[in-house]
């Protein structure tokens, strides 16, 4: 599969319009030196062979050279890692500290005004664009309190963590409302059923009944929905860190994207890539442990 | 006549949800279609002397950074980002509810074909592959669309397949099967009116995260180019001067949102209008 998504990414850059050698070589370049840029980049050999040997040094964890900056690929990805780690923990922390608290507040109110408005901020988180919540946030927050840095990540620990708390906050507005909405849902059918109702009549207390059967039980689905938002969370990486300039992968592939540095976009597709199928992977063992039912296919 | 009365009274069971989200997203069109005659200024006439002005009597929004009339650009934007967004969604619809059509109903190996390539296009994180595929077409409204449809017939293929297979089982279908009519025919008559229900709900949740995704290209520089006005292009190109001149970012996110809340209404709506 993930094969699969490097050959096309692969060849979509190979048939982008543009010569990469002029790129590497600049306006001024004489057809002899084209050519010997062609040759140092590879590019004059058949579209197989080079797919081949761009594979081959890819499991070596060599991607190339930037067209840009000359730097290797993988150093100028090694390099924007460290900030979107931080970043993307931060976030899906406080998407578990958003989702749980409000879908069980939902579910067990259910009609009640507050669900509703649950509900309603959901349907706005939704429609909300994440760079449009950044840049709001800098502005309402990060300006007037000064608490926040407006941009960069930061040399120790402690600065990284206050850079990246406001992009994580919003990537966790866009990201909440799917999960509390399937959250809500299956707490809702999980209070309904015989063992639900089995415990209650035993006298066991509401908060116990929630923690010991219903998480548990609506953890399955909820791991399945989670995971899915891998594809909005990857994305979001790219607008936040370009909204808070914050020196992140998300951030290469955009300024990769923007100057046509075609080997740097292939690096970063491929991380990304990589990063989706380790997640499904990830969620399907762990629904797996959860649930004795379910069984991973190879 | 009952086809009539059966219209009205579906009408009348519309929950209110519908009416408002239709009615927010209907005042959105009605300003896409009279821009010209709303807008004060051309959007696109530059007055470098008088840029970054406050709202006035003149400039009720203010001026951008070159010195154009903000709400100008905010009124001729959304016939930019309403209809690509629109276009954007219902592409990988119609195309989505054909292929599940056809993959449902004739199986074999044309299900399994369009089945496979679904599997393909959904292992990819679509957003991602997005950039690609607008580097690879170049920058621009038509590389956006192509890049939207390529990778959101999936999930309609997949819902409508399934009603498909549910539908082609009862007894109509198989009557009509027996009785001779055209394949073509039982689809369009018998099978069409029957599954197109599913497609619907799914199309305006669909419309938000296109015009939401069109606006966020565009905001990485990567979406509709410049000196056009869209919103997300306008925020990008503000965000420099927040500190001072908050209203010329802050205004066209709010269209946005608003204009994505209706349509999330209107789903929603018609989502539960159909349990």
């Amino acid at each position: 599969m993930l094969l699969s998504i490097v050959l096309v990414v692969f060849l979509l850059l190979k048939v982008t319009p543009g010569d990469p050698a002029r790129n590497v070589a600049g306006l001024r370049a004489s057809p002899e030196e084209l050519a010997q840029v062609r040759t140092e980049l590879g590019i004059d050999r058949p579209i197989l062979v080079q797919y081949w040997n761009y594979l081959s040094h890819a499991v070596q964890g060599d991607l190339g050279y930037s067209y840009k900056s000359r730097e290797t690929v993988t150093a100028m990805i090694g390099a924007r890692v460290a900030a979107t780690v931080w970043l993307v923990s931060v976030a899906i922390v406080m998407v578990l500290l958003i989702t749980i608290p409000l879908a069980i507040i939902a579910a067990t109110r259910q009609g009640h005004a507050i669900d509703h408005a649950i509900r309603i901020a959901g349907l706005l988180g939704l429609s909300m664009p994440a760079f449009w919540v950044g840049v709001m946030l800098l502005l309402l927050i990060a300006l007037p309190t000064g608490w926040f840095p407006a941009g960069g990540f930061g040399e120790s620990p402690r600065e990284h963590l206050r850079s990246v708390i406001l992009p994580a906050l919003t990537l966790a507005i866009g990201m909440a409302p799917v999960p509390i909405r399937s959250l809500r849902a299956s707490i809702i059918a999980i209070l309904a059923t015989d063992y639900v109702a089995t415990a209650r009549s035993l006298g066991i207390p509401g908060g116990r009944i929630i923690r010991r059967f219903v998480l548990r039980n609506a953890a399955v689905p909820f791991i399945t929905v989670f995971a899915l938002e891998i594809g909005f969370l990857l994305f979001g990486t790219a607008v936040v860190e370009t909204t808070f300039a914050l020196p992140g992968v998300g951030q290469g592939l955009v300024l990769a994207a923007r100057g046509r540095d075609l080997p740097a976009i292939q690096g970063y597709t491929l991380l990304f890539a990589t990063l989706a199928v380790v997640v499904y992977l990830l969620a399907d063992i762990l629904t797996a442990l959860l649930d004795p039912r379910v069984e991973i296919d190879s | 006549m009952s086809a009539s009365l059966r219209a009205r009274a579906r009408a009348s069971a519309l929950p209110t949800k519908v009416w408002i989200g239709a009615g927010i997203v209907l005042l959105f069109m009605l300003i896409a279609l009279c821009a010209p005659l709303l807008a004060p200024f051309d959007p696109l006439a530059l007055d470098p002397v008088n840029r970054l002005q406050a709202p006035s009597s003149l400039h009720w929004l203010g001026s951008d950074e070159l010195g154009r009339d903000s709400l100008s650009r905010l009124l001729y934007a959304s016939r930019i980002d309403l209809p690509i967004g629109l276009i954007c969604a219902l592409l990988p619809a119609v195309i989505g509810t054909f292929l599940g059509l056809i993959a449902g109903y004739f199986g074999s190996w044309v299900d399994a074909l369009i089945m496979r390539l679904a599997d393909i296009v959904q292992a990819f994180p679509s957003y991602i592959l997005i950039i690609s595929l607008v580097v690879a077409f170049g920058q621009g409204a038509t590389s956006i669309v192509a890049a939207f449809t390529l990778l959101g017939w999936v999930i309609y293929a997949r819902l409508v397949r399934t009603e498909v297979i549910r539908v082609r089982s009862l007894a109509y279908i198989q009557a009509a099967e027996t009785a001779g009519l055209p394949s073509g025919r039982i689809l369009m008559h018998h099978v069409v009116p029957n599954v197109i229900g599913q497609t619907i709900v799914y199309v305006p949740s669909d419309i938000v995260f296109a015009t939401l995704g069109l606006a966020a290209f565009s905001f990485l520089g990567l979406g509709i180019p410049v000196p056009t006005a869209e919103w997300g292009g306008m925020i990008a190109a503000v965000q420099p001067y927040i500190r001072t001149q908050w209203w010329l970012a802050a205004a066209p996110g709010l269209l946005i949102v608003l204009y994505g809340f209706g349509l999330s209404l209107l789903g929603e709506g018609l989502e539960e209008a159909q349990r």
